[in-house]
């Protein structure tokens, strides 16, 4: 990687020198490998070295925003400068106060060097392993793993100057015989905490337990929902609810609503850059610290996350989840947790009389209804019938359409152990959740397999 | 340039490899978006590298990098050439590509006005205008106008001694009027939803999209809509307008006809197929009165090339001929399972991607019939327009839409309007309740440019031509 020094001694004279009233950077270098395997074969296995280096500047309210992903000093330059030509012609945007200033953020251990060093040799030989727990049982495997490290550092002209490396290592198995299907994966930000050996063991286990499914009719059903599966659902949540705009907008479902109970009292959700529980990162794209916000505190909705210009418009400050320059988004809340309780997996199941326990989900989509959460998707790799507190069999796959308020207001259970799941935004944060039990979730449609 | 391109897959034939091939990629984009009249961004963006896929005793190897130098070309050369021997430790059979010619060819896509060339100022004075008569409307609460365009310039090389260069122009862009009133939103979208509508062209696409004469419609759609009665569940006739077949073709037939899906390759993420390699000329996909094909020469298609992303020539692809499967989507690796030469659909999200077997456009035949007349002949049913939201299994047989917007048929004329309508099927049940296709004036190529496959994760631009089309017996609802 470039290193702080390098990038600061790179970017910095060109800040220093820009004609424009304000002007930030938003430096991103990245190495990554990843090698995926299905069939029980590797087919796929890359690597790539890439940077991306964003302008944004401001000449009074008219802001202009361009990128390059070459490091040269021409590129730079010449950013900087379709950046400045884009504002001339901007109009204004009314809700610009400035760029932010210099603020002090949490010091974080985020990288491993084994993690960045880790070859695609080392990558290869594990997943051969895999492949060897797998063909015990006549089973094949797909998956990837990936291992990688990147470099983030912000500055702008009012004394922002922020830098911090990560590093992340992710996995996921799908063990597969000829009728069903396991799933488990694991993400770390060191590639040794990553047990291979017992994710594997735990997708065979589930592909075993799933053979030969018998079909269940959609209807209403008691859920475990393992913590993948939370994530899925949380990942929508925050893309239609938890960021200002589409509060500001009146499509979230939290607008309008905070300080409402919409949600079970054993439900707290929130989002937490400094707790290195998660994939800790400890500022925005801004170079503002994060701060920790509360969406739903014991079932009462309770805010957003913000960028500078989005907390402007609400008359407040800024959360520190600005995404990078160009996003129409905004701001997004990207270390996500779900407060867990005092259940397991396994006192969930002694106490479900009839139900179903998930996996995961696939293909969720939460466009339908935003205003109440009403998302849709099927269950995959790893669904069972449970009855009288045990698991009984694999069941079809099933479709839901479910109020996601509706559902988090009948959470029974919450475990303890929460879980890293992984995200499109790995590298600076991911999801950390609980399994839970819900009560009366819709199924709406079932298929063939 | 070339001629460290022609170097470096020289120096790699020297070594030893089955194949290799290197794509340089530049890309620039512009993007454009108002809302409420206030310009939420505008970005400008550049993007330069290059990639090499190495195929080293029958094992891939794929290794990118954004430096434009003698010495990273040939570092990123030897580290393919690396990664390849460490697949070949945990690889079964030794990869075999179907032969293809070798070109020398440019291609360049069409493009009339050259929309990097067209000033800023004339493309926010026209969003803002659209925002202007959208909220003209009192119950607007949100106009959302936005303008994209890509420009992808592509040098392709590879040991058996092509050299392939293209230039591909994309123009996109559209609006969606919100409507909210006691904590329910609404949306209306022109000329599409999710971004509007794209297309291998420039700047000429926009202008005839002719945005601000339909701005006033979708505000006041989007206002009727919250006051409008919830979709009644019932099984019944739809008519799908244009936008939704596309991606209802997209989801149902262009993902499931992938060949490496079938293979088993995406099983761990976009998931399999229900179209297995038995049902090959077997299946009854749909009926007679469906016809789908692959085409990546299809003029303006937002998935047309010269050539794709491993230097096969651009073609037509018979799917689904009156109704039965008759063809996949392939690569030169997967074709020879088939006994067939590559179709040539492989194309990769940049220089830093492997390519992938994606969708060129997948094109639903026009049929014989008028909507108009099509409508007339539906005596009760419901006309289906734009899309909400989409879910499929991860067989792609379970299939569930909500779209904008309802319209119930009666006896052969346009009703009331519902909302928040869903419909659900079974892909191949559906598709053979087809029973008609509107003609060629209703048919239209749609650009979908956000189509999501592969790890690390690639975003394809693919097209739909397509026109609206009925189905009977069809599971609508409500989402409440």
């Amino acid at each position: 990687m470039t290193g702080k020094e390098k990038i600061f001694s790179l970017i910095n004279p060109i800040i220093k020198k820009s004609p424009a009233d304000q002007t930030e950077a938003v430096v991103i270098n990245s190495q990554a490998g990843l090698t995926r395997y299905a069939n029980s074969t590797i087919h796929q296995n890359v690597f790539e070295v890439n940077s991306k280096i964003y302008f944004r500047v401001a000449l009074g309210k008219k802001i202009g925003v361009a990128s390059t992903n070459l490091l040269d000093k021409e590129s730079l330059n010449r950013a900087l400068e379709d950046a400045i030509t884009i504002a001339k012609n901007q109009k204004e945007t009314p809700d610009f106060t400035g760029l932010p200033g210099k603020s002090s953020y949490k010091k974080l251990k985020t990288y491993s060097k084994k993690t960045a060093n880790f070859t695609p040799l080392q990558r290869a030989q594990e997943i051969k392993k895999i492949f060897e727990m797998a063909a015990k049982r006549n089973f094949t495997v797909a998956g990837a793993f990936s291992t990688g490290e990147s470099e983030l550092a912000i500055l702008n002209n009012k004394g922002v100057a922020c830098f911090q490396p990560v590093s992340s290592a992710y996995i996921n198995i799908t063990a597969m015989s000829d009728n069903s299907s396991g799933y488990a994966d694991g993400l770390s930000r060191n590639v040794d905490n990553l047990d291979i050996e017992s994710l594997t063991e735990t997708a065979i286990q589930k592909c075993l337990d799933s053979k030969n499914p018998q079909g269940l009719e959609p209807g209403e059903y008691t859920v475990i929902l393992e913590p993948k599966a939370i994530a899925e659902l949380l990942e929508w949540m925050n893309y239609i609810g938890f960021g200002a705009k589409s509060y500001q907008d009146g499509t979230s479902f939290l607008s309008g609503k905070l300080g409402q109970k919409i949600m079970g009292e054993n439900v707290s959700i929130y989002d937490d850059g400094n707790d290195d529980m998660s994939m800790a990162f400890p500022f925005d794209f801004e170079g503002i610290p994060k701060k920790k916000i509360f969406f739903v505190q014991n079932g009462v909705a309770k805010g957003v996350v913000y960028d500078s210009i989005t907390a402007n418009k609400d008359k407040t400050k800024s959360t520190g989840h600005a995404l990078t320059p160009d996003s129409p988004d905004r701001a997004l809340a990207l270390n996500l947790f779900i407060k867990g309780g005092d259940s397991n997996l396994k006192k969930m199941v002694e106490s479900t009389e009839r139900g179903i326990l998930i996996t995961r989900f696939h293909y969720i989509n939460g466009l339908i209804d935003t205003n109440n959460a009403v998302m849709t998707g099927m269950t995959r790799d790893g669904t069972f019938y449970v009855e009288n507190g045990k698991v009984r069999h694999g069941i079809k796959n099933l479709r839901f359409t479910e109020s996601m308020l509706k559902a988090f207001s009948n959470v029974e259970l919450l475990s303890r152990q929460r879980k890293l799941i992984s995200s499109w935004w790995s590298d600076i944060g991911c999801i950390c959740v609980p399994a839970m039990k819900i009560k009366n979730f819709r199924f709406t449609g079932k298929t063939e397999f | 340039m070339k001629e460290l391109i022609r170097e470096t897959i020289n120096g790699l034939k020297k070594k030893g490899v089955d194949y290799a091939d290197l794509r340089q990629v530049k890309r620039i984009s512009e993007n454009i978006k108002v809302k409420n009249r206030e310009v939420e961004g505008v970005s400008k963006s550049e993007d330069l590298g290059f990639g090499i896929r190495v195929l080293y005793k029958g094992a891939w190897g794929f290794a990118s990098s954004n430096i434009i130098s003698k010495g990273e070309y040939k570092r990123i050369a030897n580290l393919a050439m690396e990664i390849a021997r460490a697949s070949s430790l945990a690889q079964k059979e030794p990869v075999r590509l179907a032969e293809n010619e070798a070109y020398k060819d440019k291609y360049v896509s069409p493009c009339q006005i050259d929309p990097f060339k067209v000033s800023l100022d004339e493309k926010l004075n026209l969003l803002i205008s659209a925002c202007d008569i959208m909220l003209k409307n009192p119950g607007t609460k949100v106009a959302d106008v936005s303008l994209n365009f890509f420009r992808t310039e592509q040098i392709f090389a590879n040991t058996e001694g092509s050299l392939i260069e293209q230039v591909i122009t994309e123009s996109g862009g559209g609006a969606t009027a919100t409507a909210a009133k006691d904590g329910e939103t609404q949306w209306r979208s022109y000329p599409n939803s999710h971004g509007g509508d794209y297309a291998t062209r420039g700047y000429e696409l926009i202008q005839e999209m002719n945005l601000l004469k339909h701005m006033e419609r979708i505000s006041e759609e989007a206002v009727a809509l919250l006051s409008a009665p919830e979709c009644p569940a019932q099984e019944t006739t739809v008519i799908i307008s244009g936008n939704q077949m596309a991606l209802q073709v997209h989801e149902s037939c262009g993902h499931p006809i992938e060949l490496d899906r079938v293979l088993g390759t995406e099983i761990s993420l976009a998931g399999g197929s229900f179209m297995t390699l038995d049902k090959l000329g077997q299946l009854r996909y749909g009926s007679p009165k469906v016809n789908i094909y692959a085409d990546a020469t299809t003029p303006g298609g937002l998935g047309s090339f010269g050539y794709d992303d491993e230097g096969v020539k651009a073609q037509r692809t018979d799917i689904i001929q009156q109704g039965r499967f008759v063809g996949y989507l392939t690569s030169r690796e997967t074709a020879p399972l088939l006994k067939q030469r590559s179709n040539g659909t492989m194309r990769a999200d940049g220089w830093n991607r492997i390519p992938l077997i994606r969708m060129t456009n997948i094109n639903l035949a026009p049929g014989e019939v008028n909507l108009e007349d099509l409508i007339a002949d539906t005596q009760q049913g419901l006309f289906l327009d734009t899309n909400k939201s989409w879910s499929i299994d991860d067989k792609r047989l379970n299939f569930q839409f909500a779209v904008e917007v309802a319209r119930e048929i009666k006896n052969g004329k346009l009703g009331q309007m519902y909302k928040n309508p869903i419909y659900t099927g079974i892909t191949p049940e559906f598709w053979n309740t087809c029973d008609a296709v509107c003609n060629q004036n209703y048919w239209h190529v749609w650009g979908v440019p956000n189509c999501g496959k592969g790890e690390p994760m690639q975003t394809m631009h693919v097209g739909h031509g397509v026109a609206p089309a009925r189905f009977t017996k069809v599971k609508v609802g409500g989402s409440r």
